[in-house]
């Protein structure tokens, strides 16, 4: 097996948890703010 | 009365074209010439080439919103740049070649006070033979044509799936110095989630082929994010995702060439691999538009304006240094020429210092680094920049740009979609801060405020996608209040 192969094969999984919670609706709402206030603040920064 | 030529309609140049519209009076002109009646979202591209998008739905007429609008637009393709003027006459002009269907091949001489130069990529598929879907043997996703044409192209691979044919399906980069990585991961995703949601990913063998060092690196030299705690690079979790996803990859490697059927390529240890495909989507290297310069005598004065790229020169460093001596001054703040200063460069049209990437060399001597990406929202800045500082100039005698923004000083929010769906989706949001790391200032992070970059995969992302696509069509399409939507 070749470097990169191997680094997949031994890269961490995300457990049921985590899969189930990027899908679920009330907790992806509070991201989708989340991450909406992280870009405004980002684009804040970069415009002068 | 003043005027200001920008050459292309893309999101650099459309960008500049509104903003300057809406800061000048109507006695200066804005011209706009670009070879394509239509705009396009590029980055919904990806959705077009998976078939969950069509070619209408990313693409909209120009001229209407330049009629609307009070611009001029000239449906052409920009050639020759005379700065100088030419013979007895002073004016600066730029000559253009009609590509309107009802004035095809006719040329003209623009004259232009100022001049924006926002003519994005060549796609060079040229530079790997066989490459591209034109007299190639692969696919591309970079024009909305090209992602129509892709998308008819996996179909054919699904019904072979369904008729239980094994396929290999391979995604990612054409050539050793391409950019756009970001784009390539997440067309892989997407093409893994529609075989996924179609039934048919048992039988399919999906391969990521990059010229990244390491995954994760996507031109920018990689990143680090804080979660929960730790910090987790953002190789190890794109690595993750490939391991949820089963994705093969194959990183550091240049492709020679493309036969039907198969990819040749070199890697980074020296190595020639063959690497047989159904179906292959592989980005081409960007070059500039290869516009020619001529001085006010008729000397060709290209090489002064441009890098041997066709990227024009702009008010960076171009010394060359070594990757350890590469700071973020190096980046450029005004987008002005050094030659002439009434003509700026933005978007992907500038020439960049140097990758941002660790540059590197097989042991063939055959170089194998991302070249920088020039994203949306960095482009739209610069365009942005540019206008104002021409809007300066104009109504206030500014004499030097009065607008900066450097790529040292931007940040970028990255959404790589991972799949389409308003219940299923997926994207895997990224935001950094600063694009090109400034290790003076942030010396124990990597160049990066720590605080400012970070990562995230969940359906949330695929809903930011989206809202992105719609803001800023309305955007282009300069609907009201479209100037308080940020590039
Ligand atoms: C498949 C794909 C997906 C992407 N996804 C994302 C993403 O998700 N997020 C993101 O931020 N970025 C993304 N990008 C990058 C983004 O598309 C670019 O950053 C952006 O388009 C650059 O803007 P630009 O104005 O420099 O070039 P462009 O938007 O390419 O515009 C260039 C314009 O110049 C015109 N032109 C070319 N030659 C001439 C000439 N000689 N004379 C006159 N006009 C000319 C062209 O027709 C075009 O109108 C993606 C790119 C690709 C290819």
């Amino acid at each position: 097996m070749d470097t990169v192969t191997e680094s997949i094969a031994s890269a961490p999984l995300p457990t049921e948890k985590t899969l189930r919670r990027r899908t679920n609706l009330p907790y992806q709402v509070l991201r989708f703010l989340a991450i909406n206030i992280k870009m405004i603040k980002i684009i804040a920064r970069g415009h002068h | 009365m003043a005027r200001v030529v920008i050459l292309g309609a893309g999101i650099s140049g459309h960008t500049a074209a509104l903003h300057l519209r809406r800061k000048l009076p109507a006695t200066h002109e804005v011209i706009v010439v670009s070879p394509n009646s239509q705009w396009n979202w590029i980055p919904s591209n990806i959705w077009v080439g998976v078939g969950k998008m069509t070619v209408k739905q990313v693409t909209f007429p120009l001229a209407p919103i330049y009629a609307r609008k009070g611009i001029d637009f000239r449906q052409a393709l920009a050639t020759t740049l005379f700065p100088e003027g030419s013979g007895d006459d002073l004016s600066p002009a730029v000559e253009i070649r009609y590509t309107e269907p009802a004035r095809s091949g006719e040329t003209e001489r623009v004259t232009y006070d100022y001049l924006i130069n926002a003519t994005g990529p060549k796609l060079n598929f040229a530079a790997t033979p066989g490459l591209g879907p034109d007299g190639g043997n692969s696919l591309s996703v970079c024009t909305a044509q090209h992602a129509a044409h892709t998308a008819a192209e996996l179909e054919k691979v699904v019904a072979k799936l369904q008729a239980g044919t094994p396929q290999t399906l391979v995604v990612g980069t054409g050539h050793g110095m391409c950019t756009c990585e970001g784009a390539a991961f997440e067309y892989t995703f997407n093409v893994e989630h529609e075989l996924r949601t179609r039934g048919v990913r048992d039988l399919a063998d999906v391969v990521y082929l990059s010229n990244e060092y390491e995954l994760g690196d996507f031109g920018v030299g990689g990143m680090s994010f804080t979660q929960r705690g730790f910090t987790t690079s953002s190789k190890t979790w794109t690595e993750s995702l490939f391991h949820e996803r089963g994705v093969r990859a194959i990183t550091r490697a240049h492709v020679q060439k493309v036969d039907p059927g198969v990819i040749h390529y070199e890697q980074l240890d020296g190595s020639e691999h063959e690497l047989p495909f159904d179906f292959a989507m592989l980005l081409p290297p960007f070059r500039g538009a290869d516009l020619a310069a001529f001085d006010r005598e008729g000397n060709d004065i290209t090489g002064e304006i441009f890098a041997p790229n066709g990227l024009m020169r702009v008010d960076a460093d171009y010394a060359a240094k070594p990757f350890e001596q590469w700071q973020a001054q190096d980046w450029p703040k005004t987008y002005q020429s050094p030659t002439y200063a009434n003509v700026f460069g933005v978007g992907i049209a500038f020439a960049p210092p140097h990758p941002i990437s660790r540059p590197r060399t097989s042991a063939k001597g055959t170089v194998i680094t991302p070249a920088p990406p020039r994203t949306g929202m960095p482009s739209g800045i610069m365009g942005r920049v540019a206008a104002e500082t021409i809007a300066d100039m104009i109504t206030k005698g500014a004499t030097a740009p009065t607008h900066t923004a450097s790529m040292a000083r931007m940040g970028a929010a990255c959404i790589a979609s991972a799949g389409t769906g308003l219940r299923t989706g997926s994207a895997a949001a990224m935001t950094m801060y600063p694009v090109v790391p400034d290790h003076e200032k942030y010396p124990t992070s990597a160049g990066r405020d720590e605080t400012g970059t970070s990562g995230e995969i969940g359906l949330a992302g695929h809903w930011m996608k989206l809202l992105l696509h719609y803001l800023f069509i309305y955007k282009a399409k300069a609907r009201p209040l479209w100037f308080l939507i940020p590039e």
